[in-house]
């Protein structure tokens, strides 16, 4: 045990004392700010002021269509409306957007015999869904305002009969009901699932890497002289682990002091608990970075000790990858339907748990024995993972100059 | 007491088979020399007595008791393929050896210090390994294998990559060392610095002992045929039929007698025509004794 703890304070100190760490360390929590702060200004520019006019044959549609138009925040101007309009009055307004004194128009023309008038919206950019569904939307209540003035009502009149219902969504956790904000759900669970999958990838990726240092630069030789293979192997994960772990721990305090200070500065931006994340979601996100780290690094371990080069390890990282990425392309449908059968399933499979499991804990809670039983069914995988990777690691070690076969690696497992 | 004692020993990997039951006792206090062409099973052999890998059969006994790995704290290794973590302080990496071999780290300190002076590397210790000279490294391993004060050193081509005021430093600490009571055993492929320094020999070829025992008893298996003469005056004795392999220089020459010729003949022959200085009948080099033994095969 004392070796394997040396090995591990060795492997442990040579990471955490390196440039990169230092890097890393500061570089993602940067680039988490980066994506909290343009998600705010991305928010912003997309309600910024939009000057919109309105023409139409029919004066009553063009008002009541304006009426319904969602005014533009901080626009200092009302809704233009230009009706009847002529064609002369149209070619205005082309020019207008082309000298960009206006963002667009909405063109509405009435055929007779005809309720619904036929409409373009006409702009510089090719597209703007989100304008374009509000336009929509303002387009089907002014019609039906038109048709109530037709019939004797008065625009105050329907006015005072509209009401704006406004949610607000709140989530039941523990017999607590706690106010929630799906995006903002969404955007901290994929920030924690991106976190456990960065942390398990790259510091899995880590320990095959090292391997095949050590294999290149034949130091195992000197340390197999003293210590087991198997001691080595602990030693290793159990060093590069931690140094994993002692980096989500700095960047989870680092975030958390960012969203904290942000909620105050900037609007928009509102505690971690708004972004679902909570202790309890903290402590499980430590514990499936170890169960992934510790599944995943053993199996990088043996492909390690199997290839001779650094090159040779990219052709085998999608062994890692693949299952981690499987949860990340499912996301919406997981979040959505986290107690779906299939993503039950899927959660319960050791390679994708990781991911899986925590993205249906950041939806909702699944229930405790299925958190149990994934922890269960990790640690058997994670025991047969370090079981065959310590047995093709002791002899892929002292194997130089060419990559094992499948075969060769099935019968390093034999030897005993 | 033997303190290595291998008893029919075989290892195959796949198809090919790297030892075949080979046995061989080191005594203790001796310097013993395992000879033999590259990929003759040097290598295996060593990696199983110090239990990185197991023998397929046969035994491998330690200070007198069948192998267990706690002995390796009282084994040095020094194998050939070595390397060093490149971005590791000098010091640190010694430190760290001599932990894993049960000193703790301010002993480990201590006797890193003591050894980086004798050593002349006092000033490197600080620096990073990769920004150390390869014979420098050499050294650094050197210290690492003896930091614990091993009682059986075991050194696979130990001077490679040295020059030769250090391979001379190298030999007098071996020499130290064995007068402390130490057992060394050494693979190398430099027959004059075995001639030097073993007690004992043991040459493998393809996997078996094909050639054992001390220095002494291996030669005095070879007879005395190689004569050494220096002269002035005629050298028409060197035309003798009894003479083969010949060398000559000015004054001085070397060459081989054929089976069965007689020495003093010879002799008496050469003091007729010049005037002999020197007439000596040595006995065959190890190199000699090394090429007539694998067949001048030097590359299995």
């Amino acid at each position: 045990m004392h070796e394997v703890l040396l090995i591990a304070r060795r492997e442990y100190l040579e990471r955490v004392q390196s440039r990169a760490f230092l890097m890393m360390t500061i570089l993602f929590p940067l680039f988490i700010g980066l994506m909290i702060g343009g998600s705010v200004f991305a928010g912003r520019l997309s309600s910024s002021a939009k000057n919109i006019a309105i023409a139409s044959n029919d004066p009553v549609l063009a008002r009541e269509v304006a009426a319904e138009m969602e005014p533009a925040p901080r626009s200092t101007k009302p809704t233009e409306v230009i009706a009847p309009a002529t064609d002369a009055e149209r070619a205005a307004l082309n020019r207008r957007v082309e000298d960009k004194t206006l963002d667009g128009y909405l063109w509405l023309e009435k055929k007779p015999g005809s309720n619904a008038p036929e409409a373009t919206f006409v702009s510089r950019s090719s597209g703007d869904l989100f304008s374009l569904g509000g336009i929509e939307s303002a387009i089907d209540h002014g019609i039906e305002r038109e048709q109530l003035v037709r019939h004797g009502v008065s625009s105050g009149e329907i006015d005072a009969m509209k009401h704006h219902a406004d949610i607000q969504t709140m989530q039941l956790r523990q017999g607590q009901l706690i106010p929630s904000n799906s995006v903002k759900s969404f955007f901290g669970a994929y920030a924690m699932m991106f976190l456990i999958y960065f942390t398990v990838v790259f510091y899995g990726m880590n320990v095959a890497r090292s391997v095949v240092e050590e294999k290149t630069s034949r130091i195992f030789e000197v340390l197999l002289s003293t210590v087991r293979p198997q001691s080595l192997m602990a030693g290793k994960l159990l060093g590069v682990g931690a140094a994993g772990l002692t980096q989500m721990a700095i960047w989870i305090l680092l975030i958390s002091a960012i969203v904290v200070i942000s909620a105050g500065a900037l609007p928009g931006v509102t505690g971690l608990t708004s972004y679902g994340i909570h202790p309890q979601q903290l402590f499980f996100l430590v514990a499936y970075f170890l169960l992934g780290f510790f599944f995943y690094s053993a199996i990088a371990a043996a492909i390690g000790a199997s290839v001779s080069s650094e090159q040779e390890i990219q052709q085998f990282s999608m062994v890692i990858v693949a299952p981690l990425t499987v949860g990340m392309v499912l996301i919406t449908y997981i979040t959505s339907n986290p107690t779906a059968l299939p993503v039950v399933l899927l959660s319960l499979f050791p390679p994708c748990t990781p991911i899986v499991m925590f993205l249906r804990m950041s939806s909702q809670m699944p229930p405790a024995w299925q958190i149990a039983l994934s922890m269960l069914l990790m640690l058997v995988f994670i025991w047969a993972a370090i079981w065959v990777a310590s047995r093709i690691y002791r002899v892929g070690i002292l194997m130089y100059g060419k990559r094992a076969t499948l075969p060769e690696m099935l019968r390093w497992m034999r030897y005993s | 007491m033997p303190v290595v004692d291998l008893d029919r020993i075989s290892k195959s990997y796949s198809s090919k088979v790297a030892v075949r039951e080979l046995s061989l006792r080191i005594e203790q206090g001796t310097i013993f020399g395992l000879l033999g062409p590259n990929g003759a099973g040097k290598t295996s052999t060593i990696r199983m007595m110090v239990g990185m890998t197991l023998p397929d059969s046969g035994t491998v006994r330690l200070f007198d008791e069948p192998f267990r790995r706690d002995h390796l704290r009282r084994v040095g290794y020094l194998p050939e393929e070595r390397g060093l973590y490149k971005r590791m302080k000098v010091i640190d990496q010694l430190v760290f050896m001599g932990q894993l071999h049960g000193l703790d780290a301010s002993a480990a300190k201590a006797r890193a210090r003591q050894w980086c002076e004798r050593m002349e590397i006092a000033e490197s210790m600080d620096k990073k390994t990769q920004e150390l000279s390869k014979g420098m490294q050499q050294k650094i391993q050197f210290i690492a294998t003896l930091l614990h004060d091993p009682e059986l050193i075991i050194m696979d081509e130990p001077s490679s990559g040295l020059d030769p005021v250090n391979v001379s430093l190298l030999e007098q600490t071996l020499l130290e060392l064995k007068s402390k009571g130490r057992t060394i055993l050494f693979s190398t492929h430099r027959m004059e610095q075995v001639e030097k320094l073993c007690d004992a020999i043991c040459l493998v070829d393809q996997g078996r002992a094909v050639l054992e025992g001390t220095m002494r008893a291996v030669k005095s298996r070879y007879a005395r045929d190689r004569v050494v003469v220096e002269y002035e005056g005629d050298a028409s004795f060197l035309t003798d039929p009894s003479i083969t392999e010949l060398r000559e220089f000015q004054g001085r020459a070397e060459f081989k007698l054929r089976n069965g010729a007689d020495g003093q003949a010879l002799l008496a022959s050469a003091a007729r025509h010049a005037r002999i200085f020197k007439f000596e009948m040595v006995e065959p080099s190890l190199e000699e004794i090394f090429i007539r033994t694998v067949g001048g095969r030097t590359d299995a």
